[in-house]
């Protein structure tokens, strides 16, 4: 069994003894003599088995992922089955991912893969290929090549999305031979090109093919490979080398790795023939120390080669000699670069000098030699096999061949992946890498290393190859493909590849050793919280704003090696797409991403549109404190009932608990726990006793933006009124969001709770008609007016006919039940929309009298909807239809009535500016169905009555400016949807409570500033351990899922859906808690 | 203090007559018998190649694999790549570092861990990776690696 070497200094205990028939084979340059030696070869590829054969993928990935578990898992079940098969130890296919990876090849069948072995899974993995039943759910697919006969019904490998757009040359053999045979390479056809090669063709001649193949340089800079062995070659010295650079020093990259430990001999194949081509005796492989897996195969491929006569003195009887010397590298990344990295082979320093001389001409010992990267070597073979013609068929116009890019960070299906050059990015990330995890949206993909760029979402489509990377920012480097999605904040990013180039400086040339320092120190000063102003902090920040881009410039220019010169890429590139991303960490101090730790605190806290502490009262449930829970829910929120329920809860969207491949923490529904558990009364804001002269303000709505800021305006000792059109208090939370989801016994006592005694509740009365803004301010002497009057009117279709009786806004229909009992939906009711208004009405309309069916109509698909999943699925289950990819086109009315809805189907095509795919009708698939209402939730927008003297936008939302919400008007303040648009319920509210802040300076005739101030967790809870659960080991425990109400109850019924969970799974969740917190509070004693 | 140079003298053998090249591998041969590179040893190495020691010790403290003092009996490794700082490495190195009370660089005064960061141990595709003596750990959570380190702790303590 494979395992890391312990030392890489030991003996090699291989054998190396030549078998004879291969040797003979191998002599004749791969040309088999009879049908006995080609059936002995094809058992060597394994082409026919006469036993089982399993074949378990060893690489590094593999081992982390458990690979050697497996193996004594699968050795102890073979054995206690009784069965005679023959294990093989394979390197790494590329699917990191779904490691470990385990194969098996029954004999006359082909071979199959499996992903994700684990030891509970591999005996019923294997009694099912044994018993004939091939289990699906592990199942890849089929190897399509060989003569044997295929499973029937069973996909084939390369159909697989991960395989299916690759075109794997250089990764041929990985993951499917054994590195540890020189047999099973050369029987299949290895070492054949190299044979040919020094036997028939000149030295010229191949550094022609390789010229004229348009291979060039896979490890950085992309430089002709075969214009740089013709400068070595055309030199005259008594010794020339050749250097292959296995220094994989770029993090993110691991495809030179994965092929030395898939396929060495692949590797010294090339090595050997570019070392014919230059006229080198010696050959160097300067490869990391830390890849000590790949180093021992290295070791061994080539004590095998020598054995074979393919390395030596006078090789197959060509005359020519070649010796192999592997060199460690001691973990410098500058020794990636090719004069630092020949100074670490003569045992100095990895400093780079100047160039020219260029190696090729004064190189290693000051004799001419080339260095080439892994895989520029590896396609060396590949090129001798194809010929120049037929390598460079595939690629685009400059850049030829093959490029292998290491897929990884946010994205599910992370590996190896090799596919033409002009593939797109698009292709690489979401058809092979199936994108980010769900629920996360795509912003951007490092390539190239610390050297390289980043490429934003727009520039996705670009046929990839060396100057289209150039001239977006980034460069091709290595390969190396890293997905950041929207929780990557591209500050600290940038700041990440700093830090690492700043350590990694060799100190030799002062821009780079001083200038990466001085921009690290700026990236620094952004993206931490205000400290004393008058130290040199201020000053360091404004230098950020003014000299970054500028600093990047000058270290550009001026740097001596490729490390300086290509060392403010990753800044450049992030200011030149995400520049609003530094500007909120300069001039807000905020990371939207919820990255930068010393700005971010608790990412639920500080993406919480109130603050609300979430990770400290997830902390009190844990340790059964409800009623201290409840206190610092309801310190931020005033409404912590309603959004215990209806919150869209962005705090769960970005708990890191969520980020490492986890499950975000069920902060709402631990939130409904304590609020169904604790009474409203354990919490009483502190109201200050308005007196007889204390400002009157005025606020016009009773939704949750309205009463949030008279709780607090009345809580800061104005004396207020509330204005409401209709005869309940709520606003959305009681006329358009249904009973079943927020009980209104439930919010009536949670209204009752937070109006105070300064605050007076006027129902009944409309803007407009019973009152104006100007009676408020000029008769009734409010010295200010907060506006908050939501988005009730709903947007029409825009169709002819779209006033028919049985055609309803939703808002209407919505209104008519909740407020005055009306059942207005009838027989087949149809939805158009897709938002959470669309799917309150449907299920509104599934409970009404006299509903024969509910279909909702979306013109994208399920995944682009803006309802909560959560609804969307509770519609489904309650049998509610979902037609996606329709539009409607026109209106049936018979007789006044709607008769029907005529639509046409989508299908989804190019992204749009927000990032998704826009829907294009189909031509000809237009279509009528029988409605007999039709319910029209496309979107709302504010009424607009006695708002005429404000300004208002074109979508007919009041102006307001976001930091101080004043309008056009002084003294008159807005806030919530009516300047938003719709939104959700705690956005409302932060406006409200922010708004109120703005009033109350207003009114007692202070600025109206907010300065940006970073909320850090402050307060200690102890965690709590509790016993036994250590010894869980590894389990991951599950998120909780929240009960609901039995499907066959709904109908008919608007009792709460959503159920409470119980204590104990409360704590057990409450117990999951990443506690971000801690890294910022510590125990008082 | 004679052990040590003692200790070295098998691996100087191995290289009679050799140059300046063989120095880088000869230090991690040393570190790697010995693990570390003791004061002593960059003498006698120097001695052997014929190098001034501050020539010696100038190469190996450029290079980032040398250590200077014995690492613990468990060494951790922390991967700080690119794909694993994405998926979170930083707070799990802030939990490391805590849980052992050492920096990056540093042995425990009990001499059973030692903590070390490194830029990339190239199995990206697992990330965020640790590594312990050798082993890979993938997908790792602040949670798991306490749970690592206790289990290793609790090792140590038996023996």
């Amino acid at each position: 069994m494979t395992t890391m070497p312990k030392s890489l200094f030991a003996a090699l205990e291989v054998s190396t003894t030549p078998d004879p028939a291969v040797l003979e084979y191998l002599k004749a340059g791969g040309v088999a003599k009879d049908a006995g030696q080609e059936a002995y070869l094809a058992r060597l590829r394994r082409d026919v088995v006469s036993k089982p054969v399993i074949y378990l993928g060893t690489g590094t990935c593999g081992m982390g992922a458990g690979a050697a578990k497996v193996g004594n898992a699968l050795r102890q079940y073979l054995e206690a089955n009784h069965k005679d098969v023959e294990i093989v130890e394979v390197g790494c296919i590329g699917m990191c991912a779904f490691e470990p990876m385990l194969d098996v090849q029954m004999p006359g069948k082909r071979r199959l893969s499996f992903m994700q072995v684990s030891p509970d899974n591999v005996a019923a993995i294997l009694d099912g290929v044994f018993a004939g039943k091939i289990p699906t759910p592990n199942l890849v697919g089929q190897f399509r090549a060989g003569p044997a006969e295929a499973w029937a019904d069973l996909p084939y490998l390369d159909e697989h999305p991960f395989f299916k757009p690759q075109l794997r040359w250089v990764l041929e053999f990985s993951g499917i031979i054994d590195p540890g045979s020189i047999e099973e390479y050369i029987a299949r056809g290895g070492y054949k090109s190299f044979l040919e090669t020094i036997r028939s063709k000149t030295r010229e001649a191949v550094c022609d093919t390789v010229e004229k193949s348009g291979l060039r340089g896979r490890g950085g800079g992309g430089f002709p490979a075969g214009r740089k062995w013709k400068m070595a070659l055309s030199q005259s010295s008594d010794q020339k080398y050749l250097i292959c650079n296995a220094d994989e020093g770029d993090p993110g990259a691991f495809m030179d790795r994965a092929l030395i430990e898939s396929d060495p001999h692949k590797l010294l194949e090339g090595m050997m023939i570019a070392a014919y081509a230059i006229g080198a005796k010696d050959a160097y492989v300067y490869i990391r120390a830390e890849y000590p897996l790949a180093v021992q195969r290295l070791r061994e491929a080539i004590a095998r080669a020598t054995a074979y006569g393919l390395i030596g003195d006078h090789i197959m009887g060509s005359g020519f000699n070649l010796q192999f010397h592997i060199k460690m590298g001691a973990g410098a990344f500058v020794c990636g670069e090719e004069t630092a990295l020949m100074h670490s082979i003569e045992g100095r320093r990895g400093m780079p000098r100047p160039r020219p001389p260029y190696p090729a001409q004064s190189g290693l010992f000051a004799k001419p030699t080339v260095i080439n990267n892994v895989e520029t070597l590896a396609n060396v073979p590949v090129v001798m096999r194809k010929g120049a013609e037929g390598y460079a068929a595939v690629g685009t116009a400059t850049s030829k061949g093959t490029k292998i890019f290491a897929l990884s960070g946010k994205v599910q299906r992370a590996g190896l992946v090799e596919v033409a050059m002009g593939t797109s990015l698009r292709t690489v990330i979401f058809d092979v890498g199936s994108g980010p995890p769900a629920g996360k949206k795509f912003k951007a993909v490092q390539i190239g290393g610390p050297s390289g760029g980043c490429i934003p979402p727009q520039l996705l489509d670009t046929p990839i190859d060396y100057e289209t990377l150039k001239s977006a920012g980034a460069i091709m480097g290595s390969g190396g493909l890293v997905v950041l999605d929207e929780t990557t904040c591209m500050v600290d990013f940038a700041k990440f590849f700093m830090e690492f180039i700043q350590s990694e400086s060799c100190g030799k040339c002062i821009p780079c050793r001083e200038g990466t320092r001085r921009m690290l120190e700026i990236l620094d000063a952004i993206t931490r919280p205000r400290r004393k102003e008058e130290n040199i902090d201020a000053l360091v920040r404004f230098q950020g704003i003014m000299r970054l881009a500028e600093l990047a410039e000058t270290i550009k220019i001026t740097s001596l090696c490729g490390l300086g010169q290509t060392a403010p890429n990753p800044v450049l590139s992030t200011l030149r797409w995400f520049r609003d991303e530094y500007e909120a960490h300069v001039f807000e101090r905020s990371c939207p991403a919820g990255a930068c730790k010393d700005l971010v605190g608790a990412p639920c806290q500080n993406t919480c549109p109130v603050g609300t502490e979430a990770w400290r009262y997830v902390a009190h449930i844990a340790r059964g404190e409800y009623a201290e829970a409840y206190r610092v829910i309801r310190s931020a929120n005033p409404f912590p009932s309603a959004c215990a329920r209806v919150c869209d809860h962005p705090c769960e969207l970005m708990c890191r608990a969520g980020a490492t491949g986890g499950e975000p923490i069920a902060v709402r529904t631990l939130k409904r726990f304590v609020v169904d558990r604790v009474a409203p009364d354990t919490y009483k804001e502190p109201v200050k006793p308005a007196g007889a002269n204390a400002p009157k303000i005025a606020v016009i709505g009773a939704g949750p933006s309205g009463l949030t800021a008279a709780h607090y305006l009345g809580a800061m000792g104005n004396r207020v009124t509330v204005f409401e059109r209709e005869s309940k208090p709520g606003g959305m939370l009681v006329s358009a969001i249904p009973e079943y989801r927020l009980p209104r016994e439930t919010l009536r006592k949670e209204i009752d709770s937070l109006l105070n005694v300064n605050v007076e509740l006027k129902l009944n009365q409309t803007l407009g008609k019973d009152f104006t803004i100007d009676s408020l301010m000029d008769k009734d002497g409010y010295k200010a007016v907060y506006v908050a009057t939501g988005a009730h009117q709903s947007k029409r279709l825009g169709l002819s006919g779209d006033d028919a009786v049985g055609v309803l806004p939703s808002i209407k229909f919505l209104k008519a039940y909740n407020l005055e009992g009306k059942h207005l939906a009838k027989g087949r009711v149809g939805i158009i929309g897709g938002g959470n208004s669309a799917i309150d009405a449907a299920r509104v309309a599934f409970r009404q009298k006299g509903v024969t069916g509910v279909t909702v109509f979306y013109r994208r698909t399920r995944t682009e909807m803006p309802a909560y999943a959560e609804e969307i699925e509770a519609a489904l289950a309650e049998g509610i239809v979902l037609k996606p990819l329709v539009a409607p086109i026109g209106v049936v009315v018979k007789d006044g009535k709607l008769g029907g809805v005529k639509f046409i189907n989508n299908e989804l095509g190019p992204l749009d500016d927000s990032g998704r795919q826009q829907p294009v009708p189909i031509p000809g698939s237009e279509h009528v169905v029988d409605l007999d209402t039709l319910i029209v939730a496309i979107s709302e927008q504010p009424e607009g009555v006695g708002l005429k003297d404000l300004k208002t936008t074109r979508w007919g939302t009041v102006t307001v400016n976001p930091e101080s919400f004043t309008t056009s008007r002084p003294g008159v303040f807005a806030g919530g949807d009516v300047t938003s648009g719709p939104s959700t319920v705690i956005k409302a509210i932060a406006a409200g409570k922010s708004a109120a802040v703005m009033l109350q300076n207003f009114v007692s005739g202070k600025l109206l500033k907010q300065l940006p101030k970073v909320k850090l967790p402050s307060f200690y809870v102890e965690p709590v351990q509790v016993a036994g659960e250590e010894e869980e080991g590894d389990v991951m425990v599950a998120r909780v899922k929240q009960p609901h109400l039995p499907v066959e109850k709904r109908r008919g019924s608007f009792a709460e859906v959503e159920l409470c969970i119980s204590e104990e799974a409360a704590q057990c969740e409450a117990r999951r808690c990443l506690r971000c917190d801690l890294d910022f509070t510590r125990p008082l004693h | 203090m004679t052990t040590v140079t003692q200790d070295i003298q098998p691996i100087l053998k191995k290289y009679q007559n050799a140059r300046r090249d063989s120095l880088i591998t000869i230090l991690q041969e040393v570190q790697d018998a010995q693990g570390y590179v003791s004061k002593e040893s960059v003498i006698a190495i120097g001695q052997h190649l014929r190098l001034p020691a501050s020539k010696v010790f100038g190469v190996a403290t450029f290079y980032n694999q040398f250590r200077f003092h014995p690492a613990g009996r468990f060494h951790v490794q922390v991967c700080r790549g690119t794909a694993c700082h994405v998926k979170g490495s930083l707070s799990l190195l802030d939990t490391v570092k805590n849980e052992l009370k050492i920096l990056p660089g540093q042995t425990s005064r009990d001499q059973v861990f030692s903590l070390e960061v490194v830029a990339c141990l190239g199995a990206c595709g697992l990330s965020p990776v640790m590594c312990v003596n050798g082993e890979f750990f993938a997908r790792m959570t602040p949670t798991r690696a306490r749970k690592l380190l206790d289990g290793c702790r609790k090792e140590a303590v038996q023996s």
